[in-house]
């Protein structure tokens, strides 16, 4: 730390600079943070870096709620229109008699999903974005995926992966909602749904309801970034790895915890599917 | 009615005092309130502890055990903490009556699976709370038959659908980033645990609301606040479970119902 830095700290409530110094030490072991208090810290620049992280840690702003409600809209408007041509072209993809309320039910909560994310976004006075044109094959990663005859597998397989992608979406976005409590909590109930829908999928297909280390299972390796980072087996700064004796192990103590993803991560793993 | 009367144990000397022996022993005959202060509960655990209640006794006829929402993220975890340690119980013993109860084999893979996870839950807000974790609950389940396939499968829907609810209803009490991603990393594994039990017990089923079946009854799940929880859990827990300052506003989910 410079002079200069110091000096200015000593005009500075010594709880954020001591919050700054802690923030920096987790920074320097790989926690997760915004890019700007990164390149901040990076720089050595105390200031800089107190201003990133009055964003990072401290009062999420209006236009960060906004953001995160758009960018789950763009999520759940990839949902929803999935399974409503999946229904749709139930009986052509041949989706068993016995399988369809499932899909059925998926299909009404993602809809769901979008009107309550466009309600909640017009509430804010903020246009929701349009619903943009989606390409199922994912650029051909997923080749000639049509909802046509004979690819019911296929389309399971791109269920498990959207569900699996939407419950580590939100997690990773609840920290920018935190002082938005309503928003919060409507994102964490919605969140809670769409790991309830990963599980049903993932049963359907015969794998466990929840994810075991970083394991993308039989999906294609296209899907491994929705499943990268699913095996840490340390929380709260503790590694967890001995409570799996007798327990299942170190795959149960990865079981036990699903893991955020951050928005660029997301971003990343969607855009393929954006036409 | 008198008035109930109160007195607070805030250390293990306290019960070794005669008197204060003498007075406790007094109040419990007249159905008054004790109140341990966490650091006295851990001492007060063992069932041959003049103070422990035993798994099984009827549930709320042990002492209080106060979570004060006004030490804010701490008490939240401390709920959390409760709650886990009642459904890594219940698993346990789930899993520990397989040798008479009529689950399949897949069955058995996911109840163990299940009761890992919630061990596992409990022994980390254990670890994460560190002083803040010294108390133990023990639980009760009434006349419930382990062995009883539906009764086990009926009694974890409720555990999980109220562990969602529990958690995405608390989340709004956290301040701390890292505890709003804790809770968020653990909710969605319960959430998961309550559509594959359901799934059990009705196979992909599309029955929706209070009463439905499905494995993901609503399209917004329930988000309660701890007044609305701690009833639900209440009929488990020998303990009585007395959340104390929650705060007084509390912003309702979509379903409204919390």
């Amino acid at each position: 730390m410079t002079t200069n830095n110091t000096t200015l700290l000593d005009s500075i409530d010594p709880e954020i600079v001591q919050t700054l110094a802690k923030r920096q030490n987790e920074i320097a072991n790989g926690a997760g943070t915004n890019s700007k208090l990164t390149a901040a810290l990076a720089l050595g620049s105390i200031p800089v870096a107190l201003a990133a992280l009055s964003k990072d840690v401290y009062g999420q702003s209006a236009s960060d709620v906004l953001d995160v409600l758009q960018f789950a809209l763009l999520l759940e408007y990839l949902e929803a229109e999935f399974y409503n041509r999946g229904v749709q072209n139930a009986t052509v993809m041949g989706i068993p008699a016995a399988d369809l309320p499932i899909f059925t039910t998926i299909q009404a909560h993602e809809n769901a999903h979008v009107a309550a994310l466009r309600a909640m976004i017009t509430a804010k006075g903020a246009t929701p974005i349009a619903k943009p044109n989606f390409d199922y094959t994912a650029k051909g990663n997923v080749p000639g995926f049509n909802f046509a005859a004979g690819q019911y597998a296929t389309f399971q397989v791109l269920s498990q992966a959207f569900e699996d992608t939407g419950v580590r979406a939100y997690k990773g976005q609840a920290g920018r909602l935190i002082n938005d409590k309503a928003t919060l909590t409507a994102a964490l109930t919605i969140h809670s749904v769409e790991a309830r829908h990963a599980a049903e999928i993932r049963r359907l297909r015969n794998l466990k309801g929840w994810i075991t280390g970083r394991s993308r299972d039989d999906l294609p390796l296209f899907t491994q970034p929705i499943y990268d980072g699913e095996n840490n087996a340390s929380q709260a700064g503790i590694l967890l790895l001995p409570l799996g004796n007798n327990n299942g192990g170190g795959e149960a103590v990865t079981e036990a915890f699903d893991e955020p993803l951050t928005k660029d991560q997301v971003t990343a793993i969607v855009t393929p599917f954006l036409a | 009615m008198p008035e109930k009367k109160t007195m607070v144990i805030s250390s293990a000397e306290q019960l070794l005092d005669a008197k204060t022996r003498r007075n406790f022993l007094k109040l419990m005959g007249a159905g008054g309130a004790v109140f341990f202060l966490p650091s006295i509960l851990t001492a007060c655990s063992d069932d041959d502890d003049v103070t422990g209640p035993a798994f099984g006794q009827p549930a709320g006829s042990g002492p209080a055990v106060v979570i004060d929402f006004s030490r804010g993220d701490v008490a939240v975890l401390q709920y959390a903490y409760a709650l886990e340690q009642l459904e890594a119980d219940f698993y346990t013993r789930v899993v520990a009556a397989f040798s008479t109860s009529t689950f399949s084999a897949g069955e058995r893979v996911v109840l163990t699976d299940v009761k890992n996870h919630e061990v596992i839950h409990r022994d980390a807000f254990k670890a994460i709370l560190g002083p803040s974790n010294d108390f133990t609950l023990n639980t009760t389940y009434g006349n419930l038959n382990f062995a009883d396939r539906t009764s086990v499968l009926a009694t974890a829907r409720t555990f999980e659908d109220l562990g969602v609810a529990a958690y995405n209803g608390a989340a709004q009490y956290l301040t701390v980033l890292a505890n709003l991603e804790l809770a968020g990393k653990i909710v969605s594994v319960e959430a998961r645990h309550a559509a594959v039990i359901r799934d059990l017990i009705a196979p992909k089923s599309s029955s929706q609301g209070d009463s439905g079946t499905s494995f993901a009854p609503k399209a917004f799940d329930d988000a309660f606040r701890p007044g609305k929880v701690v009833p639900l859990a209440q009929p488990f827990v020998v303990e009585v479970l007395t959340p104390r300052n929650a705060p007084a506003t509390f912003v309702q989910g979509p379903n409204n119902n919390g």
